[in-house]
């Protein structure tokens, strides 16, 4: 595993020598360029992300450091600048279906038709992977006792919480029951209750043999959930490993007297300070 | 349970049946949003039989049956209907569907599964085929009612259907080719704007030959014309090969282009 030293600025350089097969996520040298206005920005610039089968993987970053740009790429709704990605295995840019097959994707805001149903939109998504009506039909009951919507199953999606909306979500994201499971941001905007429903949803997922790979800004959510986690910061990784060995690499180097937390660790990998995050807040 | 969608594995073929399976399927469920937003198809209906009945109203004096040889012994209404039938047609809320989704995030729902481009375009368009073509219907009902006759017999107004609901689908796809472009509602509503003059560069107040010679010009540059003729003829003289031919033409180049140009679209959409 890579280590914390040295130039905090320096994209932070992972192993990424395993061979694609072994990998949920391979990732490599992921970069994505826009041009706005006549100019060209960087979004992402050169990230590497090596993911194994059946871990929970955060992606962390403040606002506007690409994780959603990153995550857009590797499920195949965006197309890459440079670099290559595979998800279980498949070339996403050369085989989008396959990946596509293969993963399933919950996006920061809960993508759902809210003149529908929750049974008639996990039909339609079980429909459109393929499945003949019937199994369809029994494939999103199951989904729906899974996420606790049985109830209002036949309500139009129009009249449900944040939370009820975040679950339906995630069960649309696993009717053909995929490999890897992209959640982006799946807590934000949810109340504590709904927060901790979602947590053991994800968990339960995970315990079934789905990798999850999780963006989050939320650092508590990342250390309750994830076996290992990346730092990302305009655009490149500037972190990796365990919630424990980040904590433990910060607490040796500044030679801390007490445990730091992972907020501490995100404050000290994106050179931001709690004076400085609290002064930005009040300004606005 | 494993998914069995073959997607691009699948050969040619099964490429193509399962783009069409899967439009099916997103076009149930945008019939399935169309009746549960009555409101929305009230304007499609309403606004074109306003049109009819103040047209005739103000024109059908100048027109009488008898010595009026363009009406073929029918009524003014009668061949205002295709005018009326084509502005239905033009109501199509595909474009503006589609930029709810695209806000809301389930078109990347939509396109994170491993459909058809293909699909993701005619899914909705399939649904305006049938919408326009119940709505066609309707109004061609209404239209019998107050004495039109359609001159061609029920295969003919098949026929007229079919060619409106076409139309429509064109219609409504350059309208979801703006959506994409712009992913903004404001601007896919201004767009429709562009299209919407071409409705009224047509003979659909006297046949072309008695427009003005700029209007003549601009009637048979503008693709309109040939459906608004093609349909008319079905209504006023039977089964006119020509005209037919010619709007079914117009009907099929712009629907490939349309296509086309979406598909490219989606395809490079980020």
């Amino acid at each position: 595993m890579p280590t914390n030293q040295g130039d905090l600025n320096a994209p932070y350089a992972l192993q990424t020598d395993r061979p694609s097969s072994m990998s949920a996520i391979k990732a490599v040298g992921l970069k994505k360029t826009y041009s706005t206005g006549g100019e060209e920005v960087e979004a992402v610039r050169g990230v590497d992300l090596d993911v194994q089968p059946g871990e929970i993987f955060g992606f962390l970053g403040p606002n506007g450091a690409g994780k959603s740009t990153t995550v857009r790429m590797l499920t195949t709704l965006m197309t890459l600048s440079a670099g290559t990605v595979h998800v279980g295995g498949v070339d996403v840019a050369a085989d989008p279906h396959g990946a596509r097959r293969k993963i399933g994707v919950a996006l920061q805001e809960a993508g759902l038709d809210e003149r529908q149903t929750s049974r008639e939109i996990l039909v339609l998504q079980a429909r459109l992977f393929g499945m003949r009506p019937s199994e369809a039909g029994a494939r999103a009951q199951e989904l729906l006792e899974l996420v606790d919507l049985t109830e209002a199953a036949d309500r139009r999606v129009k009249g449900y919480s944040g939370g009820m909306k975040r679950r339906l979500d995630l069960a649309s994201a696993l009717v053909h029951e995929p490999e890897v499971l992209f959640l982006d941001e799946p807590t934000t905007g949810l109340d504590p209750g709904s927060r901790i429903t979602v947590w053991d949803e994800v968990r339960r997922i995970n315990s079934m043999g789905t990798t999850v790979f999780l963006t989050t800004q939320y650092l508590e959510e990342a250390d309750q959930l994830c076996n290992r986690l990346a730092i990302i910061d305009s655009g490149l990784i500037i972190r990796e490993g365990t919630p424990a060995s980040l904590k433990a690499e910060l607490r040796e180097r500044t030679g801390l007297d007490t445990d730091p937390t992972l907020d501490d660790v995100f404050l000290d990998a994106t050179g931001r300070t709690r004076d400085r995050v609290a002064g930005e807040v009040k300004e606005i | 349970m494993t998914a069995t969608h073959q997607g691009t594995a699948g050969g040619g073929a099964t490429e193509s049946s399962n783009a069409l399976r899967d439009s099916f399927i997103l076009g149930g469920r945008a019939i399935r949003e169309a009746l549960r937003t009555p409101d929305s198809l009230f304007p499609t209906m309403f606004i074109p039989l306003f049109f009819l009945v103040v047209n005739v109203g103000q024109a059908a004096k100048i027109f009488p049956s008898e010595g009026t040889p363009f009406l073929f012994g029918q009524s003014y209404g009668a061949f205002q209907l295709p005018a009326s039938l084509l502005l239905s047609a033009s109501f199509g809320g595909a474009g503006l569907y589609l930029v709810e989704e695209i806000e809301g995030g389930y078109f990347d729902k939509l396109r994170a599964t491993p459909i058809s481009r293909m699909a993701l375009v005619l899914g909705r368009l399939y649904a305006e085929f049938v919408k326009t073509a119940a709505v066609a219907t309707v109004m061609v009902l209404l239209a019998l009612a107050f004495g039109i006759r359609i001159k061609s017999g029920i295969p003919g107004f098949l026929v007229m259907v079919v060619m409106v609901s076409l139309w429509a689908m064109v219609f409504a796809g350059f309208m979801q080719l703006l959506a994409l472009k712009t992913r903004s509602a404001a601007a896919t509503q201004g767009g429709s704007m562009i299209f919407f003059p071409l409705l009224f560069l047509t003979p659909n107040f006297v046949p072309r030959d008695q427009l003005t010679r700029p209007m003549e010009i601009a009637a048979t540059l503008n693709p309109v014309t040939y459906i608004m003729e093609g349909v008319r003829s079905l209504v006023l003289e039977g089964f006119n090969g020509a005209a037919i031919g010619k709007g079914f033409a117009v009907v099929g180049v712009t629907m490939v282009l349309m296509l086309a140009l979406s598909i490219r679209m989606v395809n490079n959409y980020d």
